[in-house]
């Protein structure tokens, strides 16, 4: 018990009504849609989420330490499209070098954001807001109205996204899905282990007690601010890997999926509490729903109507949930505390 | 017969009841009476029985330290909180307030230190916003009209058209003072109207405090300017810890009355500390001035020694200890630490140089509230319990809140509770722990008791003795004043931004300290 109680915290309860949200929508759709259980599904939601995944870890350190980052789709846009000119001009970069570059291009306007919202002191969502719109101009007048088009293309890229890399039960692990795993259980164990998660929390928990304690709160910002940067990056990799053809509108609106995504995942707009691993549920959740109302074929009116209502609905369930698993775990906590009490008498 | 001589005896008594009646009436009657009032938040006592009458045409001062329970009555007045127990008599009438809408209907309006003016609108939308007699249209001209006509009344000259925002604080004051007015007040109330004004918008101020007198207003005026008190009040009510001490027409007190009333707590009930040997200087500071804040602070602060920061609240103190440890650096003197000079610009600075400060606001300024006791703990120096890849130690952060639980007896099942769930008292041992962890020299303690219980007050005291004898130097700020008292070796009194003095613990008396935070006494000891 002991040991259950160390891996599990009472951050963590959230994480637990998520899953098993996650667990009834899962069983709604199979009930009502035929050949729900299937590898294609499968994959494609974990396409979906895997893109959405990277973006969403790192808005969620720039959540934590109460401020927002706009600016994430129009990141992932312009360095999709920029690594996809350059791949097509220069069709031997590999692997390794596509990746540095779309993470330096992102970590770079990430770089600005932060600087701006931390030594600046502008308020993020004006700041990102600005950049949403700067970078996206950035991207048309880089593309020259052109697109990127899928055969322009190295053939590394455009089999890599159904690449196997496992398989197992008829379900397999493909890359962009690792990576999304990948990232998000690093920055778990950044969030809960380091120093820098340390004083994310710090910080959006109390910004004046972290001031006091002296830690760098400008810095550790900013970080966070060229660490959403960056993974948008990645994602612009993803991206380009994923649909392959780039107009100068791609990934449009993802910042409000990426953020409704990270708010379902517990992670709280006014910083301070939530984790990786919630947001990744949270986007696992929104993705699910959402294709699954397309599977259903469902007029593109009702579709966007219905995937808000299911999401109004899991929050209002998951509000339900945490509350009972709340009392729960003090009624637990107390009794242990009394028992300890009882020992130290003894 | 019979009959006849009963009509006299009725007439005769009708007689007397009337002339009784009239001899009533020509009395004064209170507008406003408060009856054996009684107010507790939890186990704090904020007023025990107090009974006191307002009547028309006079201005009554209020009087007492920071916490006499003076706030807690004007609240109690203006229908904020209900009292525990007792009568709220407004015209012979027991009445409830239940809401500060409801205290107006009867006439009691308070106005603030700060006014409560709506900055984008118009004196004379200022002046009316809370009226209800209104058409479904604004009758601008009646409104600009009406407006004058009341900012006459109080002789005043100010352009009713003009926007509140950016008018002196004496002018949004008068703009509330003409609300209240408007408004048909009986009993006003001024929570230190004062405390922001300069020496000649007071004298406007009681120019109109005057006028308003005359019309048989009654005014409740609580003023920490002594001087001002004498100068305006009819009568003196002092309060001293929730309780009525005193209430005397004012050519019946003297100052040295006054200040006697509203000291004088015994001072058995504190630990007593015994002066410590004095080191070496740590800190110096030399005519520390921060614009509007406080200017030409001067002191040496000694290795061992507890040097106390005795003032009102607001005076100024709070913002020396945030210059010395770098939140709200000073604009002009110096710093010396170890005899060197020093520019400190932020707490990381002062935290690198082991200054250290226990903040006034333990809630909001000095912990994580759902972060752990063990975290809250080593949030200062966390790199020194991370390895090289930045991953905290667990190990060796919870053998140091072990360490500190056991050492200040913090009292928690687990040191793994986030600090939110502990007691006051608790709560501040962790913050306390926290920087004791850094190993300070210099250890800025701001109001450490303020709010946690008598028991774990003694063991902070305890603390801070303990502290002082290994020889860490330490500023003391407290309103406590057998506080400071007992605790310092030398009290260097603030008011209103200035360094009244420094006093030595052992010749200095409360009456004294006190005193000099009023502005009152003659100084007799200067920069001991």
């Amino acid at each position: 018990m002991r040991r259950v109680r160390y891996f599990i915290r009472v951050q963590q309860l959230r994480e637990i009504s998520l899953l098993l949200i996650l667990a009834a929508v899962i069983y709604f759709f199979g009930r009502e849609i035929e050949d729900y259980y299937t590898a294609r599904m499968y994959n494609r939601i974990a396409t979906q989420v895997a893109l959405i995944a990277v973006i969403a870890v790192g808005q969620t350190l720039v959540v934590l330490t109460r401020n927002i980052d706009l600016s994430v789709g129009s990141i992932v846009g312009f360095t999709a499209f920029y690594l996809g000119d350059q791949l097509s001009k220069n069709p031997n970069i590999d692997l390794e070098t596509a990746v540095a570059i779309a993470v330096g291009v992102g970590a770079t306007m990430g770089l600005v954001n932060g600087l701006i919202v931390a030594y600046g002191r502008v308020p993020s969502i004006v700041v990102t807001l600005g950049t949403l719109a700067i970078y996206r101009g950035l991207l048309v007048e880089y593309s020259g109205s052109q697109s990127i088009q899928f055969r322009q293309l190295p053939d590394w890229i455009k089999t890599l996204p159904s690449e196997v890399l496992y398989e197992n039960f008829g379900l397999d692990l493909r890359p962009l899905p690792a990576i999304a795993i990948g990232v998000m259980l690093v920055f778990q164990v950044v969030l809960l282990y380091t120093i820098f998660g340390r004083r994310l929390y710090a910080i959006g928990s109390s910004p004046e007690a972290a001031e006091l304690a002296g830690i760098p709160s400008r810095r550790m910002i900013m970080l966070a601010f060229v660490i959403s940067g960056a993974l948008s990056g990645l994602g612009g990799f993803m991206y380009l890997a994923r649909i392959g053809t780039i107009t100068t509108d791609a990934a449009r609106g993802l910042e409000l999926q990426v953020v409704a995504a990270v708010v379902v995942g517990g992670v709280n707009i006014f910083g301070g509490s939530g984790t990786v691993f919630g947001a990744f549920i949270g986007v696992i959740l929104i993705s699910t729903i959402e294709l699954s109302l397309i599977r259903m074929q469902i007029n593109e009116f009702w579709k966007d109507a219905l995937l808000g209502a299911f999401i109004m609905v899991a929050v209002l369930i998951d509000t339900f949930i945490m509350g009972w698993l709340r009392a729960l775990w003090s009624r637990t906590e107390l009794r242990r505390a009394s028992s300890v009490q009882k020992v130290q008498s003894i | 017969m019979q009959s006849i001589n009963l009509h006299v005896i009725l007439c005769a008594i009708n007689d007397f009841y009337f002339e009784l009646a009239w001899i009533m009436d020509s009395l004064p009657q209170p507008v406003l009476q408060m009856h054996n009032i009684s107010k507790s938040f939890g186990a704090t006592v904020a007023l025990s029985n107090v009974s006191m009458s307002l009547y028309p045409g006079e201005v009554h001062a209020l009087v007492g330290e920071n916490g006499a329970g003076k706030s807690t009555l004007i609240k109690i007045m203006t229908g904020i909180y209900q009292p525990d127990s007792g009568d709220i008599i407004i015209n012979g009438n027991p009445t409830r307030l239940h809401s500060s809408a409801q205290a107006q209907a009867h006439g009691i309006a308070a106005i603030y230190q700060e006014p409560l003016v709506f900055p984008d609108l118009n004196i004379a939308e200022n002046i009316f916003i809370s009226h209800r007699r209104r058409g479904f249209l604004v009758n601008w001209g009646k409104m600009y009209r009406d407006a004058k006509k009341v900012l006459k009344r109080l002789d005043v000259d100010l352009d009713v058209r003009a926007q509140a925002r950016g008018l002196p604080l004496a002018a949004q004051q008068t703009v509330e003072i003409a609300k209240a007015i408007s408004m048909d007040v009986r009993v006003l109330i001024m929570d230190e109207p004062t405390a922001s004004l300069s020496a000649h918008e007071v004298t406007q101020l009681f120019k109109i405090v005057r006028n308003l007198r005359a019309e048989g207003v009654a005014v409740l005026f609580i003023s920490h300017r002594l001087e001002e008190v004498f100068e305006i009040a009819d009568r003196i009510t002092i309060f001293r810890d929730g309780e009525l001490i005193s209430s005397r027409p004012t050519h019946e007190v003297t100052r040295e009355d006054a200040i006697r009333d509203m000291v004088g707590r015994p001072m058995g009930k504190v630990f007593q500390r015994q002066p410590s040997e004095v080191e070496n200087v740590v800190l110096s500071v030399r005519d520390l001035s921060h614009r509007g804040k406080f200017e030409g602070i001067s002191f040496d602060l000694h290795a061992g020694e507890v040097l106390g920061f005795a003032g009102l609240i607001g005076s100024g103190r709070t913002d020396i200890a945030l210059a010395t440890f770098g939140i709200e650096p000073a604009h002009d003197g110096q710093i010396y630490f170890d005899n060197k000079p020093v520019n400190i610009q932020s707490p990381r600075q002062a935290i690198k140089m082991r200054i250290a400060y226990l903040p006034e606001d333990r809630r909001q300024h000095g912990l994580v509230l759902p972060m752990s006791i063990a975290a809250n703990i080593t949030l200062p120096i966390m790199q020194d319990y991370a390895n090289a890849l930045g991953i905290v130690q667990n190990e060796k952060e919870r053998q140091t809140a072990q360490d500190y639980r056991e050492k200040l007896s913090i009292r928690t099942p687990s040191i793994d509770l986030p600090v939110r769930k502990l007691s006051g008292g608790n709560q501040q041992k962790v913050v306390l722990s926290k920087w004791l962890n850094t190993v300070p020299r210099v250890l800025i303690l701001d109001e450490p008791t303020r709010g946690i219980d008598v028991g774990a007050k003694e063991e902070v005291h305890r603390l801070i003795d303990q502290l002082a004898k290994q020889g860490i130097a330490i500023m003391l700020i407290s309103s406590d004043l057998p506080e400071v008292l007992a605790m310092s070796d030398r009290i260097v009194v603030i008011r209103e931004g200035r360094q009244m003095g420094i006093f030595d613990r052992a010749t200095a008396d409360q009456e004294q300290i006190m005193g000099a935070a009023m502005g009152q006494l003659e100084m007799e000891r200067d920069h001991a």
